[in-house]
């Protein structure tokens, strides 16, 4: 008898944790982790891990050529009283869908993976988000122009062509290849220079910087999904299942 | 230049420890390091060697110490694709003339398809600062920059401040030990700038496409787990390094596509390491790329690796029992034991072990053949004897024939003449009959080359005559187990059901299978031969069987006409042959031609390459194409315009091809891969695609699939 029931007890034990290995994952990937932020008030954080803001110095972005530096056009307070329409503004009025501010520099290796695999599903699942670019150039001068150049590609209503070469080119941008890539693109390449030293453009750079900022982002990639803000490279499964988030939430959220 | 600094460097470094470890002079801790700056990706200080600056001394050594948290990484000078070396300023500093960064040899990582080198776990970056007033006080003001990258890259900007004052001469006070001992570790750790016996020489070759980077090195040093480094002007990047040994290992070669190409590129610098061994040499040019070494590594067979090999190429022999190239002569011989159902089983037993050694005859013969082409220097692949008309036209008319009799077109009656011994074997007795079945029955295999067939294959012509003994006696013992078996256990065959009206069914849909197998050998000679050649041989074998199925004809013409049309049939195919018919082009699909450096740069610009390894002789080649590449929707997904279709033709022997093969461990085909952002080193697909297989992996090479993954 009583080793009947061990069996039993054995078998019950072994599926037990059978259905436990095979469920386990579901569980954790149905539990996103959010932490409700202070500030910007009305947002939440994804995950956090081990550089959470708030460990790291904080930082804007490896030295560069100080004399080139533009003068402060955008202020921590003209960017905090339109938190919104400076993550958002450029995808115009607001829709149905879960909108994103993808936060990236060409010269970081995985935000080339974030930014094609984004782009990518911006493209498939077109009726659920869309996704709004900041450049956010931090690695230097290389950085800087790219950044630049695909800024005022955008203003020819070319950005996301120049986005693609960019994130696939092993070259530092330089003046050369910025002008190459305009013949392949086709565009201006007289009118993308005179933009990428507008101030509207350095008012739009800024902008990004200052939201990177107040959302004390350490390093890129980093992206808003509606109102929940993740950090680094993450997967497009974590990326649906906040944008699924982002659906059901019924409060009034940030934006 | 830097190495003779780096040298002189060692040797303070470790005279400095010496000292202090003989003279027990308790120094104060941390006295020649700044405050550690610290994050949560990296800890990050400044040391120097020196606690004070010596009298008349104009030089000091130090070290950028960052001790990178796990899964951390930062990189080395030249940074690969992308990234961001270190940088440190020291501009700000008193007392400092020149400051020269030293990088320890670099370590590849690879994610996401971009190559990076670089450091994890601790580096020191050694500095050698040289004083713009000897002796005199030192304050260092250092602004150090760096990217560190897990799956989030953080830019760090960091500054330090370390004041070194004016030592006695005392030399055991002005040196910290600790700090010391770190600097030299990982000063020993740069690469030597200069060739040595070990590290000869290093040569060069850049193809005038700009598309490869091939590297030769020469010296005595035997290389393990070597890695290649070129650096080319800043812009230059380059992909993986395809890197094989010889002469014992003491030859290096490498081949490196080039991503990218800076405009203004000097001469390259090679760093080569090799565990901790490191050396940064100037390349000599060559006028034309050095010819990779041969795989010395291949003509050593180990016991087990035969073992494995030869079990692999009995289970290829089984397998290949029921190809359908196969199968009919199998089931002929089958059919007779059914037909001769009374027959004595010691009659069935010696007539099925006589077909065994008919499939061991060939095997063997072809062993010899192999090994005899071999020894003369002579590329042998398997089934490239279907590269030869006369012998895919001989097989046609046999099959032809053949298929004509199970058909029911005719009898054959006549065993005497040995063609028509071949084919009436099934039906007729004695032992040469039942030998011709299984030496046919081996012919016939020999296009099939399915599933790890080739790899056996491959690795018997590569191998000594011992690997193609073994191998083509356990491909012949896997072939001819149905023999054996019924040998053994007649009753097997005779368990077969009763002979009756089912038997014509059967003997037509045999006859019928045979007859596809003719008609794709009709299809592979018109790749190789030409239509021309085709119609002429179709022709002349449908006359030959009208010939033989009219029995009234008087004899002697009868017989004169059917030896008369089978030659001209075989022979026509030759001589007709149309030289220029090579690789066909039945396709939609737009295919590349093969190129393997190209893979690299299309992947590295984000697109999807697709490699079909195929040739007109592979019969399983064949079959992926017309059920799967060639159909919708593997055909529309291969004609996007990110997704790059080549085509490797192996029809003639390639030795590129055969060398990327073998990068796969794999000898034989039918080969296909699919590379792209989210699969840099390639997926590789079985032998027997299916639509579902390559679809996926489309998708995967893409990249979208792999962040779903993490």
């Amino acid at each position: 008898m009583t080793s009947r029931r061990a069996i039993l007890s054995l078998l019950a034990g072994a599926a037990v944790v059978y259905g436990g290995v095979k469920l386990a994952p579901l569980a954790f990937e149905a539990d996103l982790e959010f932490t409700d932020l202070n500030d910007p008030e009305g947002f939440r954080s994804f995950g956090g891990g081990d550089y959470s803001s708030g460990s790291f110095a904080p930082f804007i972005g490896l030295s560069t050529d100080a004399e080139a530096e533009p003068a402060q056009l955008v202020t921590e307070q003209d960017v905090r009283a339109d938190i919104c329409g400076s993550l958002y503004g450029q995808l115009g009025p607001p829709d149905n869908r879960i909108r994103i501010a993808a936060f990236s520099d060409y010269y970081c290796p995985f935000c080339r993976v974030q930014t094609r695999n984004l782009a990518a599903m911006a493209e498939q699942y077109s009726d659920r988000m869309a996704v709004a670019w900041h450049e956010l150039p931090l690695l230097g001068d290389a950085s800087e122009a790219a950044a630049r150049a695909a800024l005022a590609a955008r203003r020819q209503g070319r950005y996301v062509e120049f986005q693609e070469q960019l994130i696939r080119t092993p070259f530092a941008a330089n003046d050369a290849y910025i002008e190459t890539l305009s013949a392949n693109i086709g565009v201006d390449h007289a009118m993308l220079v005179q933009d990428m030293a507008s101030d509207a453009l350095t008012r739009e750079m800024q902008t990004s910087k200052m939201l990177y900022r107040i959302f004390r982002f350490v390093g890129t990639p980093a992206m808003v999904i509606g109102r929940t803000a993740a950090m680094g490279q993450i997967s497009d499964r974590q990326i649906l299942a906040i944008v699924s988030s982002e659906e059901g939430d019924l409060s009034d959220g940030a934006c | 230049m830097l190495l003779e600094n780096a040298t002189n460097w060692i040797c303070l470094a470790l005279r400095a420890a010496a000292v202090v470890v003989f003279s027990q002079v308790a120094t104060t801790a941390n006295a020649a390091t700044t405050e550690i700056q610290t994050s949560p990706a990296a800890d990050v200080a400044l040391i120097t060697a020196e606690n004070a600056i010596a009298p008349l001394s104009s030089s000091i050594s130090a070290g950028l110490v960052i001790s990178l948290s796990d899964g951390w990484k930062t990189y080395w000078r030249s940074p690969g694709e992308v990234g961001f070396p270190p940088e440190l300023d020291l501009s700000g500093s008193e007392n400092v003339a020149e400051v020269e960064m030293l990088w320890p040899a670099p370590h590849r990582f690879t994610a996401f398809g971009i190559e990076n080198f670089g450091y994890d776990g601790e580096v020191v970056l050694p500095i050698r600062i040289r004083l713009e007033r000897p002796g005199e006080p030192v304050a260092l003001r250092a602004t150090a920059s760096l990217l560190v990258c897990s799956d989030i890259c953080v830019p760090l900007d960091m500054e330090f401040a370390l004041d070194l004052p004016a030592g006695s001469d005392t030399e055991a006070l002005q040196i910290d030990r600790a700090s010391a001992d770190r600097i030299a570790e990982f000063a020993a750790q740069v690469p030597s700038e200069i060739a040595s016996e070990e590290f000869a020489e290093i040569s060069a070759f850049m193809d005038a496409e700009a598309r490869t980077l091939t590297i030769e090195a020469r010296g005595t040093h035997v290389y393990s787990t070597p890695d290649v480094f070129p650096e080319m002007g800043e812009y230059t990047a380059f992909g993986v390094p395809d890197i094989r040994l010889g002469e014992s290992g003491t030859v290096l070669w490498a081949q490196l596509p080039i991503l990218a190409l800076d405009e203004e590129a000097a001469d390259p610098f090679i760093t080569l390491t090799d565990g901790d061994q490191a050396v940064t040499l100037a390349a000599t040019p060559l006028d034309r790329a050095p010819e990779p070494p041969f795989a010395v590594d291949r003509m050593r067979t180990e016991v087990t690796t035969l073992l494995w090999i030869a079990l692999l190429a009995f289970g290829g022999g089984m397998i290949l029992n029921v190809m359908p190239c196969v199968l009919p002569v199998l089931s002929i011989k089958l059919a007779s034991v059914i037909s001769g159902g009374g027959k004595a089983r010691s009659e069935t037993r010696s007539g099925f072990l006589a077909s065994a050694l008919g499939v061991m005859a060939f095997m063997w013969a072809l062993a010899a053949i192999t090994f005899g082409l071999q020894q003369i220097g002579v590329t042998v692949g398997w089934g490239l004897q279907f590269q030869n008309p006369m012998f895919l036209a001989l097989m046609i008319v046999i099959l032809a024939v053949f298929a004509a009799n199970m058909i029911g077109l005719f009898e054959i009656s006549l065993p005497s003449r040995w063609q028509t011994r071949l084919a009436a074997s099934g039906s007729r007795g004695g032992f040469a009959g039942d030998f011709a079945t299984g030496a046919f029955a081996a012919v016939l295999a020999t296009p099939c080359s399915a599933p790890f067939l080739g790899t056996a294959i491959a690795f018997a012509l590569t191998g000594g005559a011992m690997d193609i003994a073994s191998v083509f006696t356990a491909l012949g013992l896997g072939l001819s187990t149905p023999y054996f078996a019924i040998a053994i256990y007649p009753r097997m065959a005779q368990a077969m059901p009763k002979p009756g009206r089912w038997m014509i069914v059967l003997k037509v849909l045999l006859g019928l299978l045979l007859l596809l197998t003719a008609a794709w050998l009709v299809w592979v000679l018109s790749g190789v031969a030409g239509k021309t050649a085709v119609i002429a041989t179709t022709t002349l074998t449908a006359l030959l069987i009208g010939v033989i199925a009219m029995k009234r004809l008087p004899e002697v013409p009868r017989w004169a006409g059917m030896a008369i049309l089978a030659v001209a049939a075989v022979v026509s195919a030759s001589q007709l042959a149309d030289q220029s018919a090579g690789s066909r082009s039945t396709t939609t699909t737009e295919w590349a031609v093969f190129d393997r450096a190209a893979i690299a740069q299309h992947v590295s610009r984000g697109e999807v390459v697709f490699v079909d390894v195929t040739a007109d002789w592979c019969l399983t080649c064949q079959a992926n194409k017309v059920l799967v590449l060639d159909r919708d929707p593997v055909a529309d997904a291969l004609t996007a315009e990110s997704v790059i279709a080549m085509r490797a033709d192996w029809t003639r022997p390639d030795e590129g091809i055969s060398r990327y093969l073998a990068s796969f461990d794999r000898y034989g085909i039918p080969f296909n891969a699919v590379y792209g952002p989210g699969a840099p080193d390639g997926i590789v697909l079985s032998e027997l695609l299916s639509t579902q297989a390559v679809m996926e992996a489309l998708s995967q090479a893409s990249a979208r699939e792999v962040a779903g993954e993490n």
